[in-house]
């Protein structure tokens, strides 16, 4: 399958494949994988354990250099660019949300929403991530460091990170993966309201057929290669 | 971002880092790192000080040119130019009379300014008061010349043509022992009458000294200007001979200072290194979050080098104050010596070096990991990639040592730096092999057992690296805390002891061989042990490998002195006690054939190697042998020592006198006067003031290295928890993994508990092991102390390791009863 680069798309990925090499042996993990996706937009990536979701939305989001095929990301190719002039392009515009949450275990709940804010140089980062953290729930919980919250309010201290700078694109892998049903389903609401309410693209890998039913799109990943298509 | 920007960023984040906790071993390790440096550097400025100005006034000037001749004009006239003070003595011994009695004494003519350093002390009138020169036509008298002429103030004595009045008893004079015969009783005269006593005559031994004060670089000015043009047989007084022992205190005093900061730096160094490598590793996650929220790899390494030169600034500045505090603590504790209060403020030198050690420190041994750091790529969030970490060995090594050296040369020890390097450097090879090999040896044991200690050794052994770098790291600060208790109160034991409580206190000499009974039987009958008589005859160094001694081809001012002087030879059967053989044999007993033992600083100076052949002459006979033996002599031990031994029976028919020394309580001089009454041509001197004044430094000086060995203790300790934290990450990652699979809490204690026993025994055994070497090098190669190896320390480092170990481990071992593994595996 080959999408055409469209007008309105921010991400575009053109037949991505990755090779790895393990102790001498190659090991194929993507053959062929494209996909689109325009602003706004929400596409699940399913797939079994191990078939490589997590090594494919490193590839989309720029982590990771693709052995074949290109990614476009906020219409920049990827693979003219340098390490650190891919990470410029995420600052302030790429959001992620990990199924570890990967908070920073140093900073308090407040300091860690904080951080992207005052990587992109906001005049009143403070302000702002106590406003986002509010609308997470967190409003009183702003001084209390990551081992001291839950695994769903970590979750959501991730996800006021992630959403505090108004990214046009936000990167979650299985955001719910460590969390209990109840706790994940709150987390995946306060995900899908967010992004409704900001208008950011939201690229999500999961397991949960019925999580990823609740996307505008729907892609599988089988033997290296990304199947189906918007419904 | 700006750098502006960056910077404050950078400002935050070190804030909040701080807050959290991380970086506070690193932060205390650098600051007891700057603390023990500094304070050595303010102490031993000030030391260095003291010490210049005790000499002074030992010489009770700046400056003194001594010759035989009056001084010609032109040397008054130079220092009166440069604006110094300038006053004159004259010194040479003579007969004084008074009435029927006589008796010889060492006559001193000084002008009005003397003393110019220091204090003369004189009684007169029944008070003590603090004097210069006594008036024309009178003199001061000391209190051996008062008894023995049977005068007291008031009184005429008789001195050549002269008659003075005795105006006063001399209670402390300065300089005193710079006359060879400072035993001798005294007299002190104005130099106005000089003249009129007729004894300045030609070939009368008269010693003329040109005493000068001032500013200290003008003193220099003249010092070389004068040295340049000194008339033969003129020299400049030297203050470091005046006092050899505590000379020798003080020297002793700085190495043990320079050996405990030394230590101290190298602890905190390693401490330092410890912290860096758990900081580091604990941050490889959040460098991975902070790439993926767009920072570029240029940006983190900014990151964190903006946070730790921060750190090293504000760590290196608290601990300069803190280092100035300590340094003020450690010279009230030697106060009474020093004399603080009139001791000008140390240099700013040391101000600065308190922030830039920091730097160097932190700099060198984090530079290196953080170039690793900077290349974790932000997919590391996703998968555990870590880049290759080849961390580089020679920075942080060249880092520590440039601290060491600069720490050394504050102290004035570079030798001992040497020493020190090369020690640490051995215990950290030694005990790294022994680990590795141990934990090899521990993989291959098929082990039975509980499964507990099955499993905990298992565990050490899965990874041989991460045990090693525990083992070194408990080692190394488990050894500090062995070498600065047990081994410090040994070694100061040992140089508390180098002046004896029992040290003589009173030379008698001149005893010819046929009094040797009568003394005997003199300390028999007051119920005392005789002590030992050492024969002695008069020697000139007439060749040295044949080559004739020719004082003037010696460029150094103390080997001419030396080889234009006579020596006092010796000879016995065996080595005396205290003295220890630096190079070759001494003979063992009677009928040894001839050859010299010499003492090693005299055969330095000198250029006397082992095996040349000397040539003496002793009352007009050449008495030649090879030398077979240098040894090195305890000359704080106060007792009879002599520069060169011979063996019995080859000189003895020269015309020898004896000499010996004792010990006598300050209320039994009546048994000095007894002897002398009986044998008058004996003189008796009194060493006593000496040498309290030598054990009083040694006091003073052990209880501010003392002070000292705390803060090096300081380091220690946080070596050994640097080295528990560092790797307890890893160790808890373990168990959370045991624990997913299954096993029981009490399983995992046992294991923990195994682990830590096994590792904490193995690193103290080989502190105790480490401890008993350095401590057995410090002795015998730094402080020159006889030393015994502490035998229990092995024992002791072994129980010592595994409780400590064990007791630091609690905590952790808590934690992993009280947590679920899924925390423990996502959190920490
Ligand atoms: N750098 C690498 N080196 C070796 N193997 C790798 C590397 N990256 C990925 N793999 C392997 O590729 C496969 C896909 O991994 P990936 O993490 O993308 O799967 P996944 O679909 O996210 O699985 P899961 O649902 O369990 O998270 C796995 O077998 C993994 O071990
Ligand atoms: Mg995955």
């Amino acid at each position: 399958m080959l999408h055409p680069l469209e007008e309105t798309s921010i991400l575009s990925a053109c037949e991505l494949a990755k090779q790895v090499h393990l102790n001498g042996e190659a090991l194929t993990i993507l053959k062929s994988a494209s996909l689109t996706l325009t602003d706004g937009e929400s596409v699940a990536i399913v797939g079994a354990s191990g078939s490589g979701k997590s090594t494919l939305l490193s590839l989309l989001a720029g982590l990771d250099r693709p052995s074949g095929g290109e990614v476009w990301l906020l219409g920049e190719p990827l693979s003219t660019l340098s390490e650190d002039a891919r990470a410029r392009l995420r600052r302030d515009r790429v959001g992620f949300v990990f199924q570890n949450f990967q908070l920073m275990p140093q900073l308090t709940a407040l300091e860690n929403v904080m951080l992207p804010l005052e990587l992109s140089g906001h005049p009143k980062p403070e302000a702002a991530a106590r406003a986002m953290l509010e609308r997470v729930g967190l409003g009183q919980r702003l001084r209390h460091y990551p081992k001291h919250l839950s695994g769903g309010e970590q979750q959501r201290v991730a996800l006021a990170r992630a959403f505090v700078i108004r990214p046009r694109l936000l990167f979650a892998d299985e955001p719910t993966g460590n969390l209990d049903a109840a706790t994940g389903r709150q987390i995946i609401d306060l995900l899908f309201q967010l992004n409704a309410e900001e208008g950011t693209a939201l690229v999500l890998v999961t397991h949960d057929t019925e999580l990823a039913g609740r996307c505008d799109a729907i892609y599988r990943l089988v033997d290296g290669r990304l199947v189906g298509a918007r419904p | 971002m700006s750098a502006w920007h960056r910077l404050m960023w950078s400002l935050r984040m070190a804030r909040r880092e701080l807050v959290a906790g991380e970086l506070t071993v690193l932060a205390l390790a650098l600051f007891v790192a700057v603390t023990a440096m500094t304070s050595v550097a303010f102490f031993s400025d000030r030391i260095e000080r003291a010490l210049t100005r005790q000499a002074t006034q030992l010489l009770a000037a700046d400056l003194v040119l001594n010759a035989d001749a009056p001084w010609p004009e032109a040397f008054r006239a130079g220092a009166v130019a440069r604006g110094l003070e300038l006053a004159e003595s004259a010194s040479f011994p003579s007969m004084v009379m008074a009435g029927d009695a006589a008796t010889l004494a060492t006559l001193k003519a000084v002008s009005e300014r003397y003393p110019l350093r220091g204090a003369l002390t004189v009684q007169a009138g029944g008070a003590e008061k603090s004097a210069g020169a006594p008036a024309p036509g009178t003199a001061w008298l000391d209190a051996r010349l008062m008894a023995k002429l049977g005068v007291k103030q008031g009184d005429a004595v008789e001195v050549g043509q002269r008659r003075l009045t005795v105006a006063g008893q001399i209670v402390r004079e300065p300089d005193a022992t710079l006359d060879l015969y400072s035993f001798v009783p005294r007299l002190l005269l104005n130099h106005a009458d000089l003249a009129s006593t007729g004894l300045v005559q030609e070939g009368s031994r008269i010693r003329w000294r040109l005493m000068v004060a001032g500013e200290a670089a003008a003193v220099a000015d003249y010092r070389r200007e004068a040295s340049a043009r000194l008339p033969r047989g003129a020299r400049v007084e030297n203050v470091e001979e005046a006092r050899p022992e505590v000379r020798t205190a003080l020297e002793r005093a700085r190495r043990f200072l320079g050996l405990t900061a030394m230590l101290t730096v190298a602890l905190s160094a390693a401490a330092v290194a410890l912290a860096v490598r758990r900081y580091l590793a604990r941050h490889w996650q959040s460098v991975a979050v902070l790439r993926c929220l767009g920072l570029t790899s240029r940006e983190v390494g900014a990151l964190f080098t903006g946070l730790f030169a921060l750190l090293a600034l504000a760590a290196g500045a608290l601990g300069t104050v803190a280092g100035f505090g300590a340094q003020a603590l450690l010279l009230t504790l030697a106060a009474g010596w020093l004399g603080a209060d009139a001791l000008p403020a140390p240099g700013p030198l040391p101000w600065a070096m308190g922030p830039l050690s920091a730097l160097l420190l932190l700099g060198g041994l984090a530079l290196p990991p953080l170039s690793t750091v900077r290349r974790i790529p932000a997919v590391a969030v996703l998968r555990v990639e870590l880049p290759a970490r080849r961390v580089g060995w020679l920075t942080p090594l060249a880092a520590v040592f440039v601290l060491l050296t600069l720490t050394a040369y504050l102290v004035g020890e570079t030798v001992a730096a040497l020493w020190i390097l090369a020690a640490l450097a051995g215990f950290l090879a030694a005990v790294g092999l022994v680990a590795l090999a141990a934990v090899l040896l521990l993989r291959r044991l098929p082990l039975a057992g509980r499964v507990g200690w099955r499993y905990g050794v298992a565990n050490l052994a899965r990874r041989p690296a991460l045990a090693m770098i525990q083992v070194v790291a408990l080692s190394v600060g488990l050894m500090a805390l062995l070498t600065l208790t047990v081994v410090r109160a040994d070694l100061i034991g040992a140089w508390r002891a180098s002046v004896p409580a029992d040290a003589p206190n009173k030379f008698v000499i001149n005893i010819q061989p046929e009094q040797r009974d009568t003394v005997a039987d003199l300390f028999a009958l007051d119920g005392r042990r005789a002590p030992e008589l050492a024969p002695m005859v008069r020697a000139r160094l007439v060749a040295i490998n044949g080559r004739p001694v020719r004082p003037a081809a010696y460029r150094d001012e103390r080997a001419r002195r030396l080889a234009e002087r006579e020596f006092n030879l010796s000879w016995r059967d065996s080595l005396p006690e205290g003295n220890r053989v630096t190079a070759g044999r001494f003979w063992a007993g009677q009928g040894a054939k001839p050859q010299f033992s010499v003492e090693e600083g005299l055969a330095g100076t000198l250029g006397i190697r082992m095996g040349d052949t000397l040539s003496f002459d002793i009352a007009g006979s050449v008495y030649k042998a090879r030398v077979t033996s240098l040894r090195e002599v305890p000359w704080d031990s106060f007792r009879v020592n002599f520069f060169v031994l011979a063996p019995p029976d080859w000189f003895s028919r020269q015309p020898a006198s004896y000499i010996t020394s004792f010990r006598l309580p300050a209320d039994e001089e009546a048994f000095a006067s007894r002897m002398v009454e009986r044998l008058p041509n004996l003189t008796v001197i009194d060493v006593g003031v000496i040498l309290d004044e030598v054990r009083g430094v040694v006091e003073r000086l052990a209880q501010a290295v003392e002070a000292m060995f705390v803060l090096a203790l300081a380091a220690g300790v946080l070596v050994l928890w640097a080295a528990l934290t560092a790797t307890r990450d890893e160790r808890l990652f373990d168990v959370a993994l045991l624990r997913a699979l299954g096993a029981s809490r009490r399983q995992l204690k046992s294991v923990l508990l195994a682990e830590l026993a096994c590792l904490g025994g193995l690193a103290g055994l080989l502190a105790g092991l480490g401890a008993m070497a350095l401590g057995s090098v410090a002795a015998l190669q730094l402080f020159k102390l006889p030393f015994f190896a502490n035998p229990w320390l092995p024992l002791l480092g072994l129980a010592l390791g595994t409780v400590v170990v064990a007791l630091a481990g609690w905590p952790l071992l808590r934690k992993v009863a009280r947590t679920a593994p899924m925390t423990v595996l996502r959190r920490e």
